[in-house]
Protein backbone atom coordinates (compact mmCIF):
# COMPACT_ATOMS: atom_id res chain seq x y z
CA UNK A 1 0.00 0.00 0.00
CA UNK A 2 2.88 2.34 0.81
CA UNK A 3 4.30 1.81 -2.67
CA UNK A 4 1.14 2.93 -4.40
CA UNK A 5 1.33 6.45 -5.79
CA UNK A 6 -1.85 8.51 -6.04
CA UNK A 7 -2.77 9.05 -9.72
CA UNK A 8 -1.92 12.42 -11.31
CA UNK A 9 0.95 13.44 -9.01
CA UNK A 10 3.96 12.37 -11.04
CA UNK A 11 2.63 12.45 -14.65
CA UNK A 12 3.94 15.39 -16.75
CA UNK A 13 1.43 17.08 -19.12
CA UNK A 14 1.94 15.77 -22.68
CA UNK A 15 2.44 19.13 -24.48
CA UNK A 16 5.01 20.44 -21.94
CA UNK A 17 7.13 17.34 -22.34
CA UNK A 18 6.95 17.70 -26.16
CA UNK A 19 8.04 21.37 -25.93
CA UNK A 20 10.95 20.44 -23.66
CA UNK A 21 12.02 17.69 -26.06
CA UNK A 22 11.84 20.05 -29.09
CA UNK A 23 13.82 22.71 -27.20
CA UNK A 24 16.47 20.13 -26.33
CA UNK A 25 16.70 19.11 -30.01
CA UNK A 26 17.05 22.75 -31.15
CA UNK A 27 19.70 23.40 -28.52
CA UNK A 28 22.00 20.51 -29.28
CA UNK A 29 21.84 20.20 -33.07
CA UNK A 30 25.32 21.67 -33.71
CA UNK A 31 26.03 19.07 -36.38
CA UNK A 32 23.39 20.54 -38.66
CA UNK A 33 24.19 24.23 -38.71
CA UNK A 34 23.22 26.26 -41.77
CA UNK A 35 25.84 27.24 -44.33
CA UNK A 36 26.85 30.87 -43.74
CA UNK A 37 26.83 33.57 -46.41
CA UNK A 38 30.08 34.33 -48.26
CA UNK A 39 32.59 36.52 -46.41
CA UNK A 40 32.38 39.38 -48.92
CA UNK A 41 28.59 39.54 -48.36
CA UNK A 42 28.86 40.01 -44.62
CA UNK A 43 27.25 43.45 -44.72
CA UNK A 44 25.01 42.58 -47.67
CA UNK A 45 21.68 43.78 -46.30
CA UNK A 46 23.12 47.04 -44.99
CA UNK A 47 24.95 47.74 -48.25
CA UNK A 48 21.81 47.06 -50.30
CA UNK A 49 19.83 49.54 -48.24
CA UNK A 50 22.44 52.22 -47.55
CA UNK A 51 24.59 52.22 -50.67
CA UNK A 52 22.38 52.51 -53.75
CA UNK A 53 24.23 53.40 -56.96
CA UNK A 54 23.57 57.12 -56.91
CA UNK A 55 24.70 59.02 -59.97
CA UNK A 56 24.64 62.51 -61.42
CA UNK A 57 23.31 63.23 -64.88
CA UNK A 58 21.46 61.07 -67.35
CA UNK A 59 21.55 57.31 -67.50
CA UNK A 60 19.90 55.07 -70.03
CA UNK A 61 20.21 51.26 -70.02
CA UNK A 62 18.72 48.96 -72.59
CA UNK A 63 18.98 45.17 -72.31
CA UNK A 64 17.89 42.95 -75.16
CA UNK A 65 17.61 39.21 -74.62
CA UNK A 66 18.55 37.27 -77.73
CA UNK A 67 17.67 33.91 -76.24
CA UNK A 68 17.20 32.37 -72.80
CA UNK A 69 20.88 32.54 -71.94
CA UNK A 70 22.38 35.33 -74.02
CA UNK A 71 21.62 39.05 -73.91
CA UNK A 72 23.15 42.30 -75.09
CA UNK A 73 23.05 45.64 -73.28
CA UNK A 74 23.52 49.23 -74.36
CA UNK A 75 24.13 51.95 -71.79
CA UNK A 76 24.50 55.68 -72.23
CA UNK A 77 25.71 58.01 -69.51
CA UNK A 78 26.00 61.79 -69.67
CA UNK A 79 27.00 63.83 -66.69
CA UNK A 80 29.79 65.15 -64.54
CA UNK A 81 32.30 62.70 -63.10
CA UNK A 82 34.04 63.48 -59.85
CA UNK A 83 37.85 63.50 -59.84
CA UNK A 84 39.70 62.52 -56.67
CA UNK A 85 41.21 65.64 -55.14
CA UNK A 86 43.30 66.33 -52.06
CA UNK A 87 41.49 69.54 -51.18
CA UNK A 88 38.01 69.77 -49.66
CA UNK A 89 36.60 71.10 -52.94
CA UNK A 90 35.08 68.62 -55.37
CA UNK A 91 36.36 68.72 -58.93
CA UNK A 92 34.03 67.49 -61.64
CA UNK A 93 34.53 67.11 -65.36
CA UNK A 94 31.68 66.57 -67.80
CA UNK A 95 31.79 63.16 -69.44
CA UNK A 96 29.65 61.16 -71.79
CA UNK A 97 30.15 57.54 -72.70
CA UNK A 98 28.45 54.59 -74.29
CA UNK A 99 28.89 51.09 -72.95
CA UNK A 100 28.23 47.91 -74.91
CA UNK A 101 27.66 44.75 -72.92
CA UNK A 102 27.21 41.06 -73.56
CA UNK A 103 25.91 38.60 -70.97
CA UNK A 104 25.81 34.83 -71.01
CA UNK A 105 23.94 33.35 -68.04
CA UNK A 106 23.73 29.63 -67.51
CA UNK A 107 22.98 27.78 -64.22
CA UNK A 108 26.69 26.87 -63.93
CA UNK A 109 28.41 29.58 -65.93
CA UNK A 110 28.03 33.32 -66.05
CA UNK A 111 30.02 35.55 -68.44
CA UNK A 112 29.62 39.31 -68.42
CA UNK A 113 31.56 41.75 -70.57
CA UNK A 114 31.35 45.52 -70.88
CA UNK A 115 33.20 47.72 -73.36
CA UNK A 116 33.27 51.49 -73.02
CA UNK A 117 33.94 54.15 -75.64
CA UNK A 118 37.00 55.38 -73.71
CA UNK A 119 38.69 52.02 -74.30
CA UNK A 120 37.97 50.37 -70.94
CA UNK A 121 36.92 46.73 -70.77
CA UNK A 122 35.27 45.09 -67.75
CA UNK A 123 34.88 41.33 -67.68
CA UNK A 124 33.43 38.96 -65.08
CA UNK A 125 33.29 35.18 -65.03
CA UNK A 126 31.56 32.93 -62.51
CA UNK A 127 31.93 29.21 -63.05
CA UNK A 128 30.45 26.55 -60.74
CA UNK A 129 32.82 23.64 -61.24
CA UNK A 130 30.94 21.42 -58.79
CA UNK A 131 28.12 21.98 -56.28
CA UNK A 132 30.68 23.11 -53.71
CA UNK A 133 33.51 24.63 -55.72
CA UNK A 134 33.22 27.74 -57.85
CA UNK A 135 35.68 30.02 -59.60
CA UNK A 136 35.13 33.74 -60.03
CA UNK A 137 37.31 36.07 -62.06
CA UNK A 138 37.08 39.73 -62.89
CA UNK A 139 39.24 42.08 -64.88
CA UNK A 140 39.35 45.79 -65.74
CA UNK A 141 41.56 46.55 -68.71
CA UNK A 142 42.47 50.06 -69.87
CA UNK A 143 44.75 51.71 -72.39
CA UNK A 144 46.66 53.51 -69.64
CA UNK A 145 49.78 51.62 -68.53
CA UNK A 146 49.73 50.02 -65.05
CA UNK A 147 46.03 50.76 -64.59
CA UNK A 148 44.67 47.33 -65.55
CA UNK A 149 43.57 44.93 -62.80
CA UNK A 150 42.58 41.31 -62.60
CA UNK A 151 41.54 38.95 -59.82
CA UNK A 152 40.61 35.27 -59.47
CA UNK A 153 38.68 33.79 -56.53
CA UNK A 154 38.29 30.13 -55.66
CA UNK A 155 35.31 29.53 -53.37
CA UNK A 156 34.64 26.30 -51.53
CA UNK A 157 31.30 25.77 -49.75
CA UNK A 158 31.27 23.24 -46.96
CA UNK A 159 28.39 21.97 -44.83
CA UNK A 160 28.54 24.81 -42.32
CA UNK A 161 31.49 26.84 -43.55
CA UNK A 162 32.86 28.62 -46.58
CA UNK A 163 36.43 29.34 -47.58
CA UNK A 164 37.88 31.52 -50.30
CA UNK A 165 41.27 31.98 -51.90
CA UNK A 166 41.96 35.15 -53.83
CA UNK A 167 44.79 35.87 -56.28
CA UNK A 168 45.16 39.25 -57.96
CA UNK A 169 47.64 41.06 -60.12
CA UNK A 170 50.31 43.03 -58.33
CA UNK A 171 51.02 39.88 -56.27
CA UNK A 172 47.86 40.17 -54.26
CA UNK A 173 46.98 37.06 -52.23
CA UNK A 174 44.07 36.74 -49.86
CA UNK A 175 42.15 34.04 -48.02
CA UNK A 176 39.03 34.09 -45.92
CA UNK A 177 37.07 31.58 -43.87
CA UNK A 178 33.61 31.82 -42.34
CA UNK A 179 32.09 29.24 -39.98
CA UNK A 180 28.60 28.89 -38.52
CA UNK A 181 29.00 28.58 -34.77
CA UNK A 182 25.32 28.55 -33.79
CA UNK A 183 22.18 28.59 -35.98
CA UNK A 184 22.27 32.39 -35.82
CA UNK A 185 25.94 33.31 -35.33
CA UNK A 186 28.84 32.91 -37.74
CA UNK A 187 32.45 33.96 -37.22
CA UNK A 188 35.00 34.71 -39.90
CA UNK A 189 38.62 35.61 -40.46
CA UNK A 190 40.65 36.85 -43.41
CA UNK A 191 44.27 37.50 -44.30
CA UNK A 192 45.83 39.23 -47.26
CA UNK A 193 49.28 40.06 -48.57
CA UNK A 194 50.26 42.40 -51.39
CA UNK A 195 53.67 41.97 -52.98
CA UNK A 196 53.56 45.29 -54.81
CA UNK A 197 53.17 47.47 -51.71
CA UNK A 198 54.66 44.90 -49.31
CA UNK A 199 51.66 45.08 -47.01
CA UNK A 200 49.81 42.38 -45.17
CA UNK A 201 46.77 42.37 -42.97
CA UNK A 202 44.46 40.22 -40.92
CA UNK A 203 40.82 40.74 -40.09
CA UNK A 204 38.04 39.20 -38.04
CA UNK A 205 34.30 39.38 -38.49
CA UNK A 206 31.09 38.19 -36.90
CA UNK A 207 27.52 38.10 -38.09
CA UNK A 208 24.38 37.48 -36.06
CA UNK A 209 21.16 36.94 -37.97
CA UNK A 210 17.57 36.26 -36.95
CA UNK A 211 14.27 36.58 -38.81
CA UNK A 212 13.90 40.14 -37.58
CA UNK A 213 17.43 41.56 -37.69
CA UNK A 214 20.98 41.19 -38.94
CA UNK A 215 24.00 42.55 -37.08
CA UNK A 216 27.52 42.31 -38.46
CA UNK A 217 30.88 43.57 -37.30
CA UNK A 218 34.34 43.53 -38.85
CA UNK A 219 37.77 44.69 -37.69
CA UNK A 220 40.99 44.60 -39.65
CA UNK A 221 44.62 45.35 -38.95
CA UNK A 222 44.50 48.02 -41.67
CA UNK A 223 42.68 50.09 -39.06
CA UNK A 224 39.17 49.49 -40.30
CA UNK A 225 36.23 48.92 -37.99
CA UNK A 226 32.88 48.34 -39.69
CA UNK A 227 29.62 47.65 -37.87
CA UNK A 228 26.19 47.33 -39.41
CA UNK A 229 22.68 46.66 -38.18
CA UNK A 230 19.55 45.98 -40.22
CA UNK A 231 16.06 45.71 -38.76
CA UNK A 232 13.63 43.84 -41.01
CA UNK A 233 10.46 45.64 -40.00
CA UNK A 234 8.32 43.79 -42.51
CA UNK A 235 8.65 42.04 -45.88
CA UNK A 236 8.52 45.42 -47.61
CA UNK A 237 10.42 47.61 -45.16
CA UNK A 238 13.96 47.49 -43.78
CA UNK A 239 15.76 50.01 -41.62
CA UNK A 240 19.56 49.97 -41.63
CA UNK A 241 22.42 51.65 -39.85
CA UNK A 242 26.15 51.38 -40.30
CA UNK A 243 29.34 52.67 -38.70
CA UNK A 244 32.71 52.82 -40.45
CA UNK A 245 35.85 53.94 -38.62
CA UNK A 246 39.46 53.87 -39.72
CA UNK A 247 41.62 54.52 -36.68
CA UNK A 248 44.80 54.87 -38.76
CA UNK A 249 43.42 57.69 -40.89
CA UNK A 250 40.95 58.96 -38.29
CA UNK A 251 37.99 58.96 -40.66
CA UNK A 252 34.61 58.04 -39.22
CA UNK A 253 31.14 57.87 -40.80
CA UNK A 254 27.83 56.56 -39.54
CA UNK A 255 24.71 56.41 -41.67
CA UNK A 256 21.08 55.55 -41.10
CA UNK A 257 18.65 54.68 -43.84
CA UNK A 258 15.50 52.97 -44.97
CA UNK A 259 14.54 50.66 -47.81
CA UNK A 260 10.95 50.36 -48.97
CA UNK A 261 10.34 47.60 -51.53
CA UNK A 262 6.83 48.11 -52.87
CA UNK A 263 4.98 46.57 -55.80
CA UNK A 264 5.58 49.42 -58.23
CA UNK A 265 8.70 51.00 -56.82
CA UNK A 266 11.71 50.72 -54.56
CA UNK A 267 12.67 53.72 -52.45
CA UNK A 268 15.90 54.02 -50.46
CA UNK A 269 17.08 56.95 -48.45
CA UNK A 270 19.82 57.68 -45.96
CA UNK A 271 21.48 60.37 -43.91
CA UNK A 272 24.98 60.22 -42.49
CA UNK A 273 26.99 61.82 -39.72
CA UNK A 274 28.77 64.14 -42.19
CA UNK A 275 25.43 65.76 -43.02
CA UNK A 276 25.10 64.12 -46.43
CA UNK A 277 21.63 62.89 -47.42
CA UNK A 278 20.83 60.66 -50.37
CA UNK A 279 17.75 59.10 -51.92
CA UNK A 280 17.23 56.64 -54.76
CA UNK A 281 13.93 55.78 -56.40
CA UNK A 282 13.26 53.05 -58.96
CA UNK A 283 9.74 53.23 -60.32
CA UNK A 284 8.31 50.50 -62.50
CA UNK A 285 6.35 52.32 -65.18
CA UNK A 286 5.52 49.26 -67.19
CA UNK A 287 6.75 45.68 -67.64
CA UNK A 288 10.50 45.97 -68.24
CA UNK A 289 10.49 49.78 -68.08
CA UNK A 290 11.94 51.42 -64.98
CA UNK A 291 12.36 55.08 -64.21
CA UNK A 292 15.19 56.05 -61.85
CA UNK A 293 15.68 59.18 -59.77
CA UNK A 294 18.83 59.74 -57.74
CA UNK A 295 19.76 62.55 -55.38
CA UNK A 296 22.71 63.18 -53.08
CA UNK A 297 23.12 66.43 -51.16
CA UNK A 298 26.21 67.38 -49.17
CA UNK A 299 25.72 70.84 -47.70
CA UNK A 300 29.14 70.89 -46.07
CA UNK A 301 31.06 70.41 -49.30
CA UNK A 302 28.38 72.25 -51.33
CA UNK A 303 28.12 69.20 -53.58
CA UNK A 304 24.66 68.58 -55.05
CA UNK A 305 24.09 65.60 -57.32
CA UNK A 306 20.84 64.90 -59.07
CA UNK A 307 20.34 62.24 -61.68
CA UNK A 308 17.59 60.65 -63.67
CA UNK A 309 17.48 57.63 -65.91
CA UNK A 310 15.54 54.95 -67.64
CA UNK A 311 16.19 51.21 -67.84
CA UNK A 312 14.54 49.04 -70.44
CA UNK A 313 14.58 45.27 -70.32
CA UNK B 1 50.06 56.99 -2.56
CA UNK B 2 52.79 58.31 -4.90
CA UNK B 3 51.82 55.79 -7.58
CA UNK B 4 48.20 56.98 -7.49
CA UNK B 5 49.31 60.60 -7.91
CA UNK B 6 51.43 59.69 -10.91
CA UNK B 7 48.60 57.85 -12.62
CA UNK B 8 46.23 60.70 -11.76
CA UNK B 9 48.60 63.13 -13.48
CA UNK B 10 48.72 60.88 -16.48
CA UNK B 11 44.95 60.76 -16.56
CA UNK B 12 44.73 64.52 -16.36
CA UNK B 13 47.29 64.90 -19.14
CA UNK B 14 45.36 62.44 -21.27
CA UNK B 15 42.08 64.24 -20.58
CA UNK B 16 43.63 67.60 -21.50
CA UNK B 17 45.12 66.20 -24.71
CA UNK B 18 41.80 64.72 -25.75
CA UNK B 19 39.40 67.46 -24.68
CA UNK B 20 41.30 70.73 -24.73
CA UNK B 21 43.55 70.17 -27.70
CA UNK B 22 41.79 71.58 -30.76
CA UNK B 23 42.54 68.86 -33.31
CA UNK B 24 41.87 65.83 -31.12
CA UNK B 25 38.74 67.50 -29.79
CA UNK B 26 37.37 67.92 -33.28
CA UNK B 27 38.18 64.29 -34.11
CA UNK B 28 36.61 63.05 -30.86
CA UNK B 29 33.46 65.08 -31.47
CA UNK B 30 33.17 63.56 -34.93
CA UNK B 31 33.65 60.07 -33.47
CA UNK B 32 31.09 60.70 -30.72
CA UNK B 33 28.56 62.06 -33.21
CA UNK B 34 28.94 59.01 -35.47
CA UNK B 35 28.83 56.53 -32.58
CA UNK B 36 25.83 58.32 -31.07
CA UNK B 37 24.00 58.26 -34.40
CA UNK B 38 24.72 54.56 -34.82
CA UNK B 39 23.74 53.54 -31.29
CA UNK B 40 20.75 55.87 -31.15
CA UNK B 41 19.44 54.65 -34.49
CA UNK B 42 19.69 51.02 -33.36
CA UNK B 43 17.74 51.79 -30.17
CA UNK B 44 15.06 53.63 -32.14
CA UNK B 45 14.85 50.89 -34.77
CA UNK B 46 14.46 48.13 -32.20
CA UNK B 47 11.89 49.97 -30.10
CA UNK B 48 9.88 51.98 -32.62
CA UNK B 49 10.75 50.36 -35.94
CA UNK B 50 7.25 48.87 -36.30
CA UNK B 51 5.84 52.37 -36.68
CA UNK B 52 7.57 52.57 -40.08
CA UNK B 53 5.81 49.46 -41.42
CA UNK B 54 3.22 49.74 -44.17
Amino acid sequence: MAGLVPPGTTTIPADASKAAHTKAEEKTDYMNLPCPIPFEELHREALMSLKPETFEGLRFDFTKGLNQKFSLSHSVFMGPTELPSQSAETIKIPTAHYEFGANFIDPNLMLIGRMLTDGRLNARVKWDLTDNLSVKANAQLTNEPHMSHGMVNFDYKGKDYRSQLQIGNGSLFGASYIQSVTPHLSLAGEIFWTGQHLKSGIGYAARYETDKMVAAGQVASTGMVALSYVQKVSEKVSLASDFMYNYMIGDVTASVGYDYILRQCRLRGKIDSNGCTAAYLEERLNMGLNFILSAEIDHKKKDYKFGFGLTVG
Amino acid sequence: MADNLISLDRLKAFWHSQVHHEQTRAHNMKLLRAAGLFAGSILLMRNYGDLMAI
